[in-house]
Formats: structure tokens, sequence, C-alpha cells
């Protein structure tokens, strides 16, 4: 099976060609770096979210519980035994992994879904954020700080990680289009669309919903080892539940599914937060999660599709508008 | 006669009190239509949803090829060769009439590429046009549905195929259409039958047998034309036209 | 560290207490979930709201806090028809997920607008009325708490009456049942669903009230009541309203040994845990009537 056609390839390449780019284009100032860092950061978060909640139709509100834990593994390996990130960053996404079955096992073992699943995982994140609490307060860890260090991912400019972080990206891109195309994105399709009669069909519902599970838990965990090197502390705010939900809501508004709906809300919206927080969010705070919870009640009530569907209409017409 | 394929042995099903299937057996032969009727409320389908696992039955035993599936969940038991088809169209609205059959065919066909080529192949032989393929299932009709539906199940390479009130809702040359096609599939593909009807005229003419529930427990059996004289049966139905 | 029985009563008393305000913050929810199959994200904002409304009222008025109700909870009823004609009545027929997605926008926009307008900090009541330790013995329960409690019970008792005994509580049970038959039989469909509502939001904003003579008016509080109604529904929210009075006691009286036993920082830990294990071991039947 051709995985990797050339128009996929091409979109990669020209998706790669973008971000790198971007430094160069933001005159490799630190501040517009961290951002653009923090936006490639957004956009792997969603797409990994995309693959429980966009192809397996999970409202999953968990993802900082994954995230924290792996970025707490990892920086705290680091900054308590010095042990490099990149050990670190498998163990952070093992750690993630193991959370994602002792909760996801029973929870679809149990036939867990649509309301009940979205609230139980958000109460996962917050019970994850209170036990991290009860054990460290408040203490905000420092990491250790290295001018230039591959080998602690520690560094004095952001450049390098923007860099980690646009392969993670085109990997997780990568492995969204795998899924989507294979035997596991079919019946995760069928699972999202009628539990019984997928069942019907051989597909085992639970075992399934759980890889999903696990991969977006893994692919959290691990970059949550990169999102704290990037902030250099570890808190209980990186288990932060209002991140979860906006991680869900943009993947909803991207359209489930989508892979360009999704990249492109994610960059969009994480840039119109950024410029609101920095213009209005002295001012008003929450204003752009107002805006969020404007945007997503307005495409929910509009178009269900997000801008995948958007995106989608447009395909159709223009095919049917060739001949 | 030839070999017994699927042996339904006393099979119980109960809701809280009401006891919906009452010690019911029979025996299915490799490549015979088997027609299950009787009245609203008679079992049929809570003993068709037991032989297909999304019940567990509370007494009795099904043998499927000497082998014991009572009780196992719905994925298992496709994968030994049962599969079913929906009283209720159950569409994959956002998938097309390719990709839904693809999902069936890959129960067995584990390469995606392979899987398509199987399904197209089962949506030629249902008689679905090439152009339809790449329809959704939410742009599809009533008709159209129970044929995806046949597809995906067949897609998965049963040796059993159990329909539930597959022609309900269809017009009559559409319920002779979909009868050519269960015949092809028994003929062709050699796949034994078994048929819950409410529509006598449809499962009368198909069946070469047919068995009649009433209450929970089977009444008659034999040749249509046998259970259309039966007096208990047609006291069961009192007064409903068997013809 | 041996626990008094005096500190374990007073725990016991406080929760039960806190418990029937608990019911009475989920009863508009289950009335919404169990009428219309609504996954409503953003009831507890709706209570948090409530509070802020209070606040106003109170301070514009200098009254008691649960005489406000009398203005807050009928403004609260246009409120929720409206939303419910603007917001739920077109997602009413969507997939699960959106919803639950456009709840938790409107979540959103409530939470974050109160933060817009009242910033993080707390806001109180200027006065109220019942704020008076009411001592038996060794036992010591705030009198507010009392008073929240009993109005609680009342307002439980009166809308299972109305639910059982009028014939518009007959036509919104049977619109729960079986939304066809209910239609078939000449019920309009759309104003018990609209009036259902516009009933659920009013009795958030007459918890609020209540939460508001021993507590204050601050923008997360949402979070934790939404939680906590969908604790309760989940526990009992389909036996109709005894089942909802049981929950919120079981569930308050949960919290209160919880915070009494262990500590006060493990309370929110100990109702999500709870929420969790209920979610788990709920029989699948009891889950709604999808």
């Amino acid at each position: 099976m051709r995985l990797m056609d050339r128009k996929t390839i091409l979109w990669l390449i020209v998706v790669a060609l973008i971000f790198s780019s971007m430094p160069a284009a933001l005159g490799f100032n630190m501040y517009y770096v961290y951002l653009a860092a923090q936006i490639v950061l957004m956009a792997i978060m969603v797409l990994a979210w995309n693959i429980i909640g966009g192809y397996a139709g999970q409202l999953d509100l968990a993802a900082t519980a994954y995230l924290g834990t792996g970025g707490a593994v990892t920086g705290l390996l680091l900054t308590f035994y010095g042990i490099t990130p990149w050990i670190g960053m498998p163990l952070g996404a093992l750690a993630a992994i193991g959370l994602a079955i002792l909760v996801g096992y029973p929870t679809f073992r149990f036939g867990i879904k649509e309301v009940w699943y979205a609230l139980l995982t958000a109460s996962l994140v917050v019970i994850v954020q209170r036990v991290f609490w009860l054990i460290y307060g408040s203490t905000e860890i420092y990491l250790p700080y290295y001018e230039w260090s591959w080998y602690y991912l520690r560094f004095g400019r952001y450049e390098p990680l923007y860099y980690i972080l646009v392969i993670i990206l085109l990997f997780v891109l990568w492995v969204n289009i795998v899924i989507k195309r294979s035997r596991l994105g079919y019946y995760l399709a069928a699972i999202r669309e009628d539990e019984l009669a997928a069942e019907a069909l051989g597909i085992d519902v639970r075992k399934y919903k759980l890889y999903a599970l696990l991969i977006y838990a893994a692919i959290l965990g691990f970059v949550g080892g990169i999102q704290v090197s990037l902030t250099s502390i570890v808190t209980y705010r990186m288990f932060d539940p209002w991140l979860a939900i906006v991680v869900a809501v943009v993947g909803l508004i991207g359209g489930l599914g989508s892979i360009p709906g999704v990249l492109v809300a994610a960059v969009v919206l994480r840039t119109i937060e950024e410029y609101l927080r920095s213009t209005l969010g002295a001012v008003i705070p929450g204003l752009y999660l107002l805006i969020y919870g404007l945007l997503i009640v307005i495409v929910g009530v509009l178009k269900p599709e997000g801008i995948g569907g958007f995106i989608e209409s447009l395909k159709r017409r223009l095919r049917r508008g060739g001949t | 006669m030839s070999k017994v394929i699927l042996k339904v042995r006393g099979v119980v099903k109960r809701f809280g009190g009401l006891i919906a299937v009452n010690k019911v057996t029979f025996d299915v032969h490799e490549g015979e239509i088997l027609g299950l009727i009787g009245p609203n409320g008679a079992g049929k389908t809570t003993l068709f949803n037991c032989i297909t696992g999304v019940y567990k039955p509370e007494g009795g035993r099904i043998y499927f090829m000497d082998e014991d599936i009572t009780g196992l969940p719905p994925h298992k038991i496709i994968s030994k060769g049962i599969a079913r088809t929906w009283q209720k169209v159950r569409p994959f609205k956002k998938l097309t009439v390719l990709e839904a059959v693809t999902v069936g065919a890959l129960l067995r066909y584990r390469d995606v590429e392979k899987a398509r080529e199987k399904a197209s192949e089962v949506l030629e032989f249902i008689g679905i046009p090439k152009q339809d393929f790449n329809r959704l299932g939410s742009e599809i009709t009533l008709i159209e549905h129970k044929l995806v539906d046949l597809g995906r199940a067949l897609a998965t390479e049963p040796k059993l195929l159990l329909l539930d009130e597959v022609v309900a809702g269809l017009r009559p040359h559409e319920m002779e259409r979909l009868a050519k096609v269960l015949l092809r599939i028994r003929d062709e593909l050699g796949i034994t039958l078994i048929v819950v009807e409410h529509v006598m005229r449809f499962v009368m003419n198909l069946s070469e047998r047919i068995i009649v529930m009433h209450e929970g427990r089977k009444i008659a059996e034999g040749s249509p034309e046998q259970v259309a004289n039966d007096p208990k049966v047609i006291e069961a139905y009192l007064g409903t036209k068997l013809v | 560290m041996a626990v008094e029985p005096a500190l374990i009563v007073n725990a016991l008393l406080n929760g039960i207490f806190e418990g029937l305000l608990y019911a009475l913050v989920a009863l508009g929810l289950a009335l919404i979930f169990g009428v219309m199959d609504i996954i409503n994200f953003a009831h507890g904002d709706f209570v948090m709201l409530g509070t802020y409304f209070t606040y106003i009222v109170a301070t514009a008025l200098l009254v008691d806090p649960t005489l406000t109700a009398f203005i807050t909870a009928p403004l609260f009823f246009i409120l929720g028809i409206a939303i419910y004609k603007a917001v739920i009545e077109p997602i009413l027929g969507a997939e699960p997920l959106i919803q639950i997605a456009v709840t938790v926008g409107l979540l959103m926009i409530l939470r974050n607008t109160a933060l817009a307008i009242f910033h993080a900090e707390p806001r109180g009541v200027p006065f109220t009325f019942f704020n008076v330790p009411l001592r038996i013995g060794p036992i010591t329960i705030v009198l507010s708490r009392v008073v929240a409690g009993a109005i609680s019970l009342v307002l439980l008792i009166i809308i299972h009456l109305l639910l059982t005994k009028t014939t518009w509580g007959i036509a919104v049970r049977a619109t729960a049942d079986d939304r066809e038959a209910a239609q078939l039989m000449g019920i309009n469909i759309r104003k018990v669903y609209s009036v259902t509502f516009g009933l659920g939001i009013a009795l958030t904003a007459i918890a609020a009230t209540l939460i508001m003579t021993f507590s204050r008016a601050d923008p997360y509080v949402g979070l934790l009541y939404g939680l906590l109604s969908w604790v309760i529904v989940a526990m009992g929210g389909l036996g109709g309203v005894m089942g909802v009075l049981w929950s919120g006691l079981i569930i308050g009286v949960i919290e209160s040994l919880g915070m009494t036993l262990v500590s006060a920082g493990a309370r929110e830990l100990f109702i999500y845990l709870t929420f969790l294990i209920i979610i788990w071991l709920r029989p699948r039947g009891l889950f709604g009537r999808r």
C-alpha cells in the first residue's frame, strides 16, 4: 500500500519548509521564536488528540495529564539525577502510556463513552494535578541551565528546541496520515461511526480504542519533555485542565479527523490567542478563552464539521466543477 | 441430510422476570436457507442476538461447526464465521460505500489494498455499480443501505449469515432484488442463511425450511407448506394471512 | 490520631445539610439531562453566574441573599429559555461530541466573562441574616447552612410534587420517557424542552443564592459544582428527584467526612476520585436512555 504517495510527501516537505523558515523570518528574536515553538507544540498536541478524538471519536479532555506526566518525568530525572532527556523523554512517554493503560483499560472495558468519558478524563487531569500538588506543593522546580547542550537538551536560545519540535510535528503528521490509511484507521472510523456495527464486523472495540489512547498518550508524554525544557520549570501548572479542554476544542474546530483542518486550526487559533494575550491579556484576563468558547459554540451550532469540513466541501466543489 | 453447522440447544434468555427465549433447540444444515418466523414478541430477535453474541443466554448452549460459541462477544463470533445484518440500518454515514465494506473485509485481509479489492469484488457481486462506490453512507437510499450492510457482512467471508428483518421497509421490486442476491449468496458462495422475517411472502418463498417461534418457544418446524398449515402456527398468528 | 465522636457527628450533620444543597444544585442538571438527553457541561458555571447575580442584587438592595432569589430566579428562567432557543435547540440532534463541545464552549464563555468583569477576587455579600453558629452541646453548625439545607429540601419536594402530581409534570416525564410517543399524544415537545431548560437554570439561581449565604462568588467555582452535579446525576439522577436527593446526601457526607478525617486540601481529590469510581462501577443499564 502506498502510504507515502508523492502528493503526501510534497505536502510534508512544504509544511517542513514553512515551519523551518520561521525562526529566520522572525529575525531570530528570542521572544518570537519562543512563541513559534509554543505554536508548533500546540499543533503537535492537537494532532495527537486527533487520534483519540478525531479518529476514535472519544472526547478526551486529559491531554495535559499525559503531557505533564511526561514533562514531570523528564524534568525531574534531569534536575535531580542528571539523566539526559534523550532517556528521560522515552521514559516520560512510557509513564504516560502507563497512566493511559491504568485509566483507559477499565474505562473502555466498562464501555464508558460520550459525556461520561469526557467527564472522567476531565477529572483525571485534576486528580493528577492534585496528586502532584500533594507531593510537591506549589514549588517551582527549575531545570539546570546549560548554554548549549545537546546532551541535556538545554540551550541559551530557543532555536534548537524549536527545530526539534518541528521534526516531532512532521513525525506526528506522518503518524496521523499512516493511521488514517491503515487498518487501524478504518477500524477507528467504524468505531466512531457506530460501535455496535463495528463490533459485528469483528472489531474489538475496546482494544482499538485503547490503541488510539496509547498512541496519543505516548506522543504527549514524549513531547512533554520538550515542553518542560522550553519553560525550564516543573510545576503543578503543567497539568492544566484548561489547556486540555482547549486542545480538544481546537481539535473540534479543526474538524474531527481532518489533518489539514486540525493543523490550520491549531496554528491560527494559537497565534490569535497569543496576540490577544499580549494585547488585551493584562487588561481582560481570560479573553482568549472567551473567544475560544464563542468560536466553538458558533462552529458547533453552524458548522459542526469544522475547518476540515470546510476544506472537504471545497475539495468536492473543485472536483465536481472540473467535470 | 447435509452437515449440521449450527446447533442451538435449549437456549434460555431472561430479562428480569420475563423469559424471552424459552429452551429453544434446533439445527441448521450447511447450505440451507432457514426461515425464522413468529408473531411480535416471539423472541426471534432475542434468539438472533444470543447467537450473534449481543446477549449472553442464561441457559443452554450454541455450537457452531462443533465448537461451543455460547456467550462469546460479537467480534469473536464473527471471526468464527457467523455474520449478521441489521434490522434498523446502521450505516457508516461519513464513510463511502467502498470504505464501509472494506471495514468488513479487513477482518480476513489485513492489508488495506487487498481488503479494498475484496470489497470491490463483494460490491460487484451484490450488484452495486462502480460509480456508487464513492458515495457516502449519508447519501444512499434504503435498499442501497441494505445491500451495503449485506456487503459488509459478506466481506468477512462468513459461513453462516443471519439476516434480521432484511426487507423491512422495502418495496416489492426491491424485495425481489434482495431475494435474488440472497439466492446467489447461497448458490454461488455456499453460505448458509438464517432469515428472521415478518414479511411472509418473502420468507416463505425464499426459505426451504421454516422454524416458528411463539412466546419464546419453538412451536413448529418444517417446510413452508407444512408450517403454513400447522394449526398451532395459525393459532399463534390468529388471523394473520400466511401467504 | 483519635477522632472525637463529636467531630464525626459534626461532620455528618454538616455533610447532610451540604448534601441537600448539592442535591438542589444537581436537580437542574438532572431535569435537563433526563428530559432532553442534553449534556450540559456548563451547568456548574450557571451556578457560578448565579452567585454573581446574587452578589450584585444583594449589594444593590442590601438584603439577605436568599431574598434575591425572587429576582434572580425568574431572570434565570428567562435566560435559560433564551439560551435554549439560541444554542441548545440547534444541537439537539447533533452528535454527543458536538453537544459536549458546544456546552463546553458555553462554559468557557460564562467563566471568562465573569473573570473579565469581576477578576479573580471572590466577592461576598454585605450581610446575611443567618450567619450565626448554632451550638447543640459539642456540636456546632452555622445556621445559614441549616437554612440552606432546609430550603433545598423544600424545593426538592416541590419539584417532586410538580413532576408527579401536575399535568405539566406528567407531560415532562412522558417526554423524558419516550419523545415520539409524547409527540403523538399531542404534547408540544419544544415547549416542554424550553420550559424544562428554563426551570433547570432557574434552579441553579436559587441554589446560588443559598450558596451565597455562607460562601463567596468566584469565577472558578463552576468546575467543582459542575462536577458535583454530574457525580450526583451519575449516581442517582435517573431515579427522579428522590434519586438526586439521596445521591446528594451521600456525596455531601462523603465530602464532609473526607475533609474532617483526612485534610481540607484533599477535599476535591476525594470528590473527583469518587466520581471516577462511580463512573467505572455503575452498571451499564443505568447510564441514560441513549
